[in-house]
């Protein structure tokens, strides 16, 4: 059994679209979805985990892309902020942002958007407490939060309202 | 980093370890990554080979064993604080998860992680130790367990050889009593702990206090737990002058051990108050 490998070819779900790509042993997760496959919605700002601006969802779960090794990809259900959008245009999500001004320089917004992305998976009905711990891995320094929190209980309520 | 790392994935346990018998020396264990990356992208680790054991289905369980607690190494901090074993048997460690980092780290970071990183200011490490932890360390050629607190040898220092890896954690279960777990931080999330402090008690009918565990992380080359308090303090009806007592008690301990620092000014007040904050609810009688 050849257990080490120098270039890892892998494969994963990105976007719900089947992706292959070659990585390098030890590059990060947020290099390849940037760097190999052109995506460039994912932000590098600290590149140490503090900021939140890399987040990613990798099967359900909020990650810092800067912090994963691409190689851990491999299998993995992938989503960057490039796949809520749909076909039709922006989801509730994003619309509730533009509509509380949730945005003012917008590089945190990405990262945000999918913290909150995967706090209403889990959670679809929060209460802004749990908003707030849900989105404190993600620092934005225009905003002081209160748009960004208030756009988030919109949309979670519009999207249970639309279950009903 | 670049042409000369190598990245793997072993299956099972017994090929991890039969790797780190061989490579051990040159290889860093990644699970959630989260401090192996920043190391890696500073340039402070230089290995050879990456290995991940993130997927190993051996370290990834919650169980009860023998009458212990069994936490796999590769067990997340978000997985510790969703188990409702925990909630029951280990509600200061769920109290730790809950405050530790941020939920993306908190999804991936490990518990084993977190120990062998040896931080003193691991979160996870005050809760093991005040719930006895033992720690099972394995290589390929067998394994041994250590008492927690024996993990580091001093900041960032691991008594674990190269040859093994941190397998699961054996703790010692609590039931129904008065837990709490704090830290203080620059911030509320994402904090590296300036001081933390985990405790455990049971008061008897008469209000005297019959079992303690205390331990303080942060403020010491490597948490300890304070023996000389939960002696002080077992046996007696807790008043507020008592547990002020015993909270000067934490802090000459600390200044004992880890000498007159340029923060000791500050962590004296903050060490008290925090003993003062988490130990208070126990002078109230119900």
């Amino acid at each position: 059994m050849k257990l080490e490998q120098h270039m890892v070819p892998i494969c994963f779900i990105l976007n719900g679209k089947q992706v292959e790509v070659e990585v390098t042993a030890g590059e990060t997760a947020l290099h390849t979805i940037r760097e190999r496959l052109f995506l460039k919605g994912t932000k590098e700002g600290c590149a140490i985990g503090e900021c939140g601006a890399c987040t990613i969802v990798v099967d359900k779960k909020a990650v810092n892309a800067c912090l994963m090794i691409a190689a851990q990809l491999d299998g993995r259900e992938v989503m960057t902020v490039e796949g809520l959008a749909k076909f039709e245009g922006l989801n509730s999500l994003q619309e509730a942002f533009l509509e509380h001004h949730a945005v003012q320089c917008g590089f945190c917004t990405p990262g945000v958007l999918m913290s909150a992305h995967a706090l209403l998976k889990e959670n679809p009905n929060p209460n802004r407490e749990e908003i707030v711990k849900g989105i404190s891995g993600n620092l934005c320094r225009c905003t002081g939060y209160r748009h960004i929190v208030s756009a988030i209980e919109d949309a979670a309520n519009q999207l249970s309202e639309e279950k009903e | 980093m670049g042409a000369d790392l190598f990245y793997l994935r072993p299956k099972k346990l017994d090929d991890a370890l039969e790797f780190l018998g061989d490579h051990g020396k040159e290889t860093s264990i990644v699970a959630g990554g989260t401090d192996v990356m920043v190391n890696l992208r500073s340039g402070e680790l230089k290995p050879k080979y990456l290995m991940d054991v993130s997927r190993l289905p051996e370290l990834k369980r919650i169980e009860i064993k023998d009458g212990g607690l069994r936490i796999g190494a590769g067990v997340t901090i978000s997985d510790i604080y969703t188990s409702p074993i925990l909630t029951r048997l280990a509600p200061t460690l769920q109290k730790a998860s809950y405050k530790f980092a941020s939920k993306q780290i908190r999804n991936v970071a490990t518990i084993g992680g977190n120990v062998a990183h040896c931080s003193p200011c691991g979160d996870m490490v005050p809760p093991l130790i005040i719930h006895e932890a033992k720690v099972v360390l394995k290589n390929s050629g067998g394994e041994r367990t250590i008492p927690i607190q024996d993990v580091p040898t001093g900041p960032y220092r691991s008594s674990i050889d190269p040859e093994e890896m941190v397998v699961c954690f054996m703790l010692k279960p609590k039931e129904n009593l008065f837990s709490d777990f704090q830290k203080i931080g620059r911030r509320k999330e994402l904090a590296i702990s300036r001081a933390s402090m985990a405790v455990m008690a049971e008061k008897d009918v008469e209000g005297k206090i019959t079992f303690m565990r205390l331990a303080l992380g942060s403020c010491t080359p490597t948490p300890q737990r304070s023996t000389d308090v939960e002696n002080l303090l077992i046996g007696k009806v807790p008043s507020e002058t008592l547990l002020w007592e015993a909270g000067q008690m934490v802090v000459n301990k600390m200044i004992e051990t880890s000498g007159i620092r340029s923060s000791t000014v500050y962590k004296e007040r903050a060490v008290q108050g925090l003993f003062m904050r988490m130990l208070f609810p126990l002078v109230k009688h119900e």
